[in-house]
């Protein structure tokens, strides 16, 4: 039997399945709202009990001296109270363990059995230059404007043209590495057509902060029209600043290839 | 360079002149005391204050960037100025003010604490705090060459690179960085050789303090962890300076190279700051709830889980690269395991608290602070070890949250530190009240800081560009900095004030602290203790003898916990006249203007190396500067190195009563192994760094980028040439042992010829092959030609620098051998062989590697 790309996540979340999935937004907003419950709560009992405790045991409400108080000189020993201690470690062990293997089940879907399916997925390239981002279709279309259709897994390779960068788009949860000589793969989905922003997430120079690109989630027909409609490398494509990214292998040893501070601005360009 | 330290340190008391007696030692009021002092008191306090000094430089970076974060977009700062900001402040925090901050109390403490009169090596810990010093000065001279580095304090590959980070200040910090770790793994030798061998009878390692038992275990890491980091640094100095090709942008796997060798160190390195901080935490604890530690015994024990796991997390650093799902399985067990231990040792600090006597005196709110903020930061520091929120986290402020709560939480612990020692390194109690009113500040300043970042997790990190929705909570967390800002100045004026009009401190002005240090007067007088420390009978006695200051009696504890040493605490100065009078043993030299003058030299070498790119100075002006000061650094360095070998210094020897595992091997013996553990690591990862780049080019593609020229037949000479040499550095210590001078020398001069042997053929080889020319390799082949000459220069090359070194030595025990020495005492002989015998394992080891497979 074989599910529609967008009803198997759905399909899995309503039977109950104890393993977040979904596109990584649904995921992510799972998991970090478990964790948070679980971490306020631990920290609050913890912190509250550590404050009750050194408020209870306070000096100087008339408790008698302790024969068996430390004394200057002593050998160090321990104190006292060992089951009680190992009784609050293996608790929170339980806890810490149990919550990182649940997420463990979410880390093999999204690593190996993200949603949708196999051979159905667009497969786009994303390159990363000082300071900005390169797309590359499959039909050799480039841009620097990522455009993706609605509800489909999209893979992306992503790779860089002369730093480390880091890929991210912060409102769909995906990020990923930029290395230079490495290519590492991960996807993204989005169940909402809008316009988000890409941007570094590794220092890279002078334009990092500003090392942004849109991603455009389009219709599913509309995207198949404007994706019909761009053809190879030179198409009508946009890219303008990928053309003139610097290629890292001739800069290298060459102090001619230093890297001038671009206009902040000149990397925000937006290709419609 | 630190093995001919080591040795020159172990006392070879045989030489001319000097007048190191400790007599000679000036006041404290003279400016010349502090530059001549190798006491460890006096050091203590010299990393203190100078610590305090990054933390100020750091601080106001930090502000700096507060101002710039106020709203988003560029203010204050440009773009590279901020990266700039960004990088020296994570620099400056982590590596000169927070670990040196830690080992200020530790060359205090330790030695109190274990029954020492002093370090293992005094001259080598004055050097190590001279070589820190300088390296934070070189630090400060990279900001005028140009702006310094500003690729993050992580120093990511290839942005590391000149290519894209171009300024002379950017070499310069790199060398700034390099020298902090000569400074560190010095001064791991040292205190690693002082804790095994030197402790008070019955202080067995499982009685020591817990303040010694942190310092032990960190040293460990250092050792291990800074040989990593210095094998990155050399790298990608060569890089910088030579024009090597290691991690060069494409293709080949440098990038992730230069992560894999960062973070072998980097996560260790968390811990390297937080033990000091826990050690701390434990010392305030016991002393201010008048309770024992509750399970010593397993804190213990998680302690040296985590030194030893902290070595096998490193990957969770990379969750984003292209490592697989298997690795990243595997370093998410590891990372979950290693935060377990941690949830033992605060348990175990709040359960101390139970049935106790609570004193919320400044140290222990700073402690109990601490632990609060640790344990925000140990729960938030789960989120990042879920695979699947890092995934999202990476690269945002739930990160710099984080690390902020941990770190810095250390330095709150850190600070109670502070307070808790102040009035035994000054003999002055601070203010109370002001002490009060700077944790007040502080707890709420930090809070305001940094609680605010979790809540605008969605800034990206190291960037001033955020999203509108957080102004108001950037906003809040500068107005928090500038508070936690403001709490220090009451410290510093506190500290400052009560320097002069501070009550008298006693020797021991808190209840229930147990540890030796506050068994004596504060301050401590230099020779430490009224007598010789024993716990034989199970707590802490003085016995009279030597080195006892009245000869007389000594001090026991009486019932009630005072300390009874009142004959010993008068006057000071008998301290002296009661060491000369018993002439039967030399007493401890406390002077030595040698290290200073080596950190001076290597202050200057560094700065003239700076200059450097692709193996050239700069012509004109400048590069003539450059040039000038690295001939100078260096042979005013040598100069310096050779005057401290041959000057007489009385460093203590040991054993005191327990050393194991170490009861049969002599102080100096051990310094050179340890420094040779931590050299096995060093060559480690340059071989490790080969294979790893060779592999990812395809093992046997590499052939095609080595010329035909480049045959094994030098090497292999070399390699006889070697292992002859390791053969007369044996005959040479039997001849000693035999008391043969002549059989002596004759060997001694005949490893001297074999080792210069080795080196004129190297000379040979590399010029044969810089000179090659071939269709594939038309202008030679050359250290910058590509990778494969990179790694074969740069990896024979330190290989060539130990053999260099020992040379240095061996023209050095030659002189002396000639003059006489060695034949009562060969020890200098036998350590110098160690080291020589281990730089011919290494070389059997890239034999093999670069001219063979
Ligand atoms: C006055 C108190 C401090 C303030 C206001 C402060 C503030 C900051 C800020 C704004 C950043 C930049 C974050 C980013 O853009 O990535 C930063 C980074 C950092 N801080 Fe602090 N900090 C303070 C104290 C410390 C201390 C005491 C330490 C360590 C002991 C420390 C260690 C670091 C590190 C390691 C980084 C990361 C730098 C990098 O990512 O390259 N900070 N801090
Ligand atoms: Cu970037
Ligand atoms: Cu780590």
């Amino acid at each position: 039997m074989k599910l529609g790309a967008g009803d198997y996540a759905h399909v899995v979340l309503q039977q109950g399945g104890i393993v977040p999935k979904g596109t990584r937004v649904e995921v992510f907003r799972q998991i970090f709202t478990v964790f948070l419950a679980l971490g306020t709560l631990v920290g609050v009992v913890v912190v509250g009990y550590m404050v009750y405790n050194a408020y209870k045991y306070r000096d100087g409400d008339g408790r008698g001296d302790d024969p068996d108080a430390p004394r200057l000189g002593e050998l160090p020993t321990g104190g006292g109270g060992g089951r009680k201690l190992f009784l609050s470690f293996g608790l929170s062990t339980i806890i810490v363990v149990s919550l990182i293997a649940w997420t463990y089940g979410t880390l093999l879907y999204v690593e190996e059995n993200p949603p949708g399916e196999e051979g159905e997925t667009t497969n786009i390239e994303v390159v990363g230059f000082r300071f900005g981002w390169e797309f590359v279709y499959p039909n050799g279309h480039s841009a620097s404007t990522l455009r993706v259709p609605e509800n489909e897994t999209i893979r992306l390779s992503v790779t860089s043209d002369d730093v480390f960068h880091t890929f991210g788009v912060p409102d769909l949860r995906v990020k990923t590495d930029a290395i230079p000589g490495q290519t590492t793969d991960t996807w993204l989905r989005a169940d909402e057509t809008g316009t988000y922003e890409a941007r570094c997430f590794e220092l890279c120079g002078a334009g990092h902060s500003y090392m942004t690109a849109e991603v455009v989630v389009m219709e599913p027909d509309e995207y198949e029209a404007w994706y019909a409609n761009t053809s190879g490398p030179n198409g009508n494509s946009n890219s303008s600043s990928a053309g003139d990214a610097p290629d890292g292998s001739s800069a290298l040893g060459a102090p001619t290839g230093a890297p001038s501070v671009p206009a902040a601005a000149s990397s925000l360009e937006v290709v419609a | 360079m630190t093995d001919e330290n080591t040795k020159a340190d172990g006392g070879v008391a045989d030489a001319t002149h000097g007048a190191d007696h400790h007599h000679d030692l000036p006041d404290p009021g003279h400016v010349k005391r502090w530059l001549v002092t190798t006491n460890h008191k006096d050091i203590g306090v010299l990393y203190t204050i100078t610590a305090l000094f990054f933390l100020v430089f750091g601080g106001v970076l930090a502000l700096l960037m507060r101002l710039q974060l106020w709203t988003p977009g560029v203010s204050l700062l440009e773009p590279l100025q901020y990266n700039q900001a960004v990088s020296a402040h994570g620099l400056l925090m982590i590596f000169w003010f927070l670990s040196p901050f830690a080992f200020g109390f530790a060359n205090y403490v330790v030695p109190l604490q274990i029954g020492a009169k002093d370090l293992a090596f005094p001259r080598l810990n004055a050097l190590s705090y001279w070589l820190y010093l300088f390296s934070g000065i070189l630090m400060g001279v990279s900001f005028f060459q140009g702006g310094t580095f500003s690729g993050g304090w992580t120093m990511y590959a290839p942005l590391n690179l000149p290519v894209y980070t171009p300024n002379i200040g950017a070499s310069t910090a790199v060398l700034a960085l390099t020298m902090f770790t000569a400074s560190v793994t010095v001064g791991s030798v040292n205190f690693l050789t002082t804790m095994h061998r030197m402790r008070a009878e019955g202080l067995t390692l499982r009685r020591m303090p817990l303040f010694t038992w942190t310092i032990l275990l960190t040293t460990w890491m250092m050792l291990f962890a800074f040989a990593a980091l210095l094998a990155a640094l050399m790298i990608l100095s060569a890089d910088r300076l030579l024009g090597t090709t290691y991690f060069s942008a494409t293709g080949h796997a440098g990038s992730l190279l230069w992560a894999h060798l960062f973070w072998f160190f980097g996560h260790p390195e968390v811990y390297i700051v937080f033990f000091p901080a826990l050690g701390v935490m434990a010392e305030c604890f016991q002393t201010f709830t008048g309770r024992r530690l509750v399970g010593r015994k397993w804190f213990i024990a998680a302690m040296v889980l985590v030194a030893l796991q902290s070595f096998l997390v490193w990957m969770h650093h990379m969750f984003l690269t292209s490592i697989n799902l298997q690795i990243k399985t595997l370093f998410m067990a590891t990372t979950i395991g290693i935060s377990l231990p941690f949830d033992l040792m605060v348990f175990a600090l709040i359960y101390t608290t139970v049935k106790g006597k609570v004193r919320f005196t400044t140290p222990f709110l700073f402690s109990f602070g601490a632990l609060m903020l640790f344990i925000l930061g140990g729960i938030t520091g789960v989120f990042l070890g879920a695979v699947v929120l890092d995934y999202e986290f990476r690269g945002t402020y739930w990160v710099v949250a984080h690390f902020h709560y941990v770190m810095v939480g250390g330095v709150t612990a850190l600070v109670g530190g502070l307070y808790y020692w102040y009035p035994k390194m000054t003999g002055k109690m601070y203010d109370e009240f002001l002490g009060k009113v700077h944790f007040a500040l502080y707890f709420v300043g930090f809070n305001l800081l940094y609680f605010p970042m979790f809540v605008a997790w969605e800034t990206p990190r190291r960037d001033f560009v955020y999203p509108e929705v957080f102004v108001g909570w950037h906003q809040v967390a500068t107005v928090g900095g500038f508070v936690l800002g403001a709490s220090f100045l009451v410290m510093f004026y506190n500290l400052f004030v009560s320097l002069w009009r501070g009550e008298e401190a006693d020797d021991n002005p808190w209840q229930y602290s147990t540890t030796t240090e506050w068994a004596i007067p504060s301050p401590p007088p230099l020779e430490n203790f009224p007598g010789k420390p024993t716990f034989r009978d199970g707590s802490l006695k003085f016995l009279p003898g030597a080195g006892s200051r009245t000869g007389g009696t000594g001090g026991s504890v009486a019932d009630g916990g005072e300390f009874t040493v009142e004959e010993a605490t008068d006057g000071g100065a008998s301290v002296s006249q009661a060491a000369d009078t018993h002439a039967a043993d030399e007493p401890e030299s406390h002077a030595s203007i040698w290290p200073f003058a080596i950190g001076v030299a290597s202050f200057v070498l560094l700065f003239g190396l700076s200059g450097l790119q692709n193996a050239s100075f700069p012509s004109g002006i400048e590069g003539g500067f450059y040039a000038a000061l690295t001939v100078g650094g260096l042979v005013g360095g040598l100069a310096a190195l050779v005057a401290m070998a041959t000057e007489e210094f009385h460093a203590l020897t040991g054993p005191f009563g327990e050393s194991w595992p170490f009861e049969g091997v002599e102080n100096t013996k051990l310094g050179v192994w340890i420094f040779l553990a931590s050299d096995v690591v060093l060559f480690g990862a340059f071989v490790g760094s080969y294979a790893f780049i060779r592999v990812a080019e395809g093992w046997t593609n590499w052939h095609h980028l080595i010329p035909e020229a480049h045959v094994p037949l030098p090497g292999l000479i070399n390699t006889y040439i070697l292992l002859t040499s390791s053969f007369t550095v044996v005959l040479a210590l039997v001849a000693a042992e035999k008391g043969s001078r002549w059989g002596l020398v004759g060997s001694l001069a005949t490893t001297f010829v074999l080792g210069m042997a080795f080196l004129v053929n190297k000379a040979l080889e590399w010029l044969h092959l810089f000179h090659v020319h071939t269709e594939a390799f038309p202008q030679g082949w050359n250290i910058g030609t590509n990778i494969a000459s990179s790694t074969f220069y740069l990896t024979t090359g330190l290989h060539g620098l130990h053999v260099i070194a020992g040379l240095i030595v061996t023209l050095y025990l030659l002189v002396r051998a000639w003059n006489g020495a060695y034949l009562d005492d060969d020890r200098p002989v036998e350590y110098f062989g160690l080291y020589w015998h281990f730089v011919d394992i290494v070389w059997l080891f890239l034999f093999p590697l670069f001219y063979i497979l």
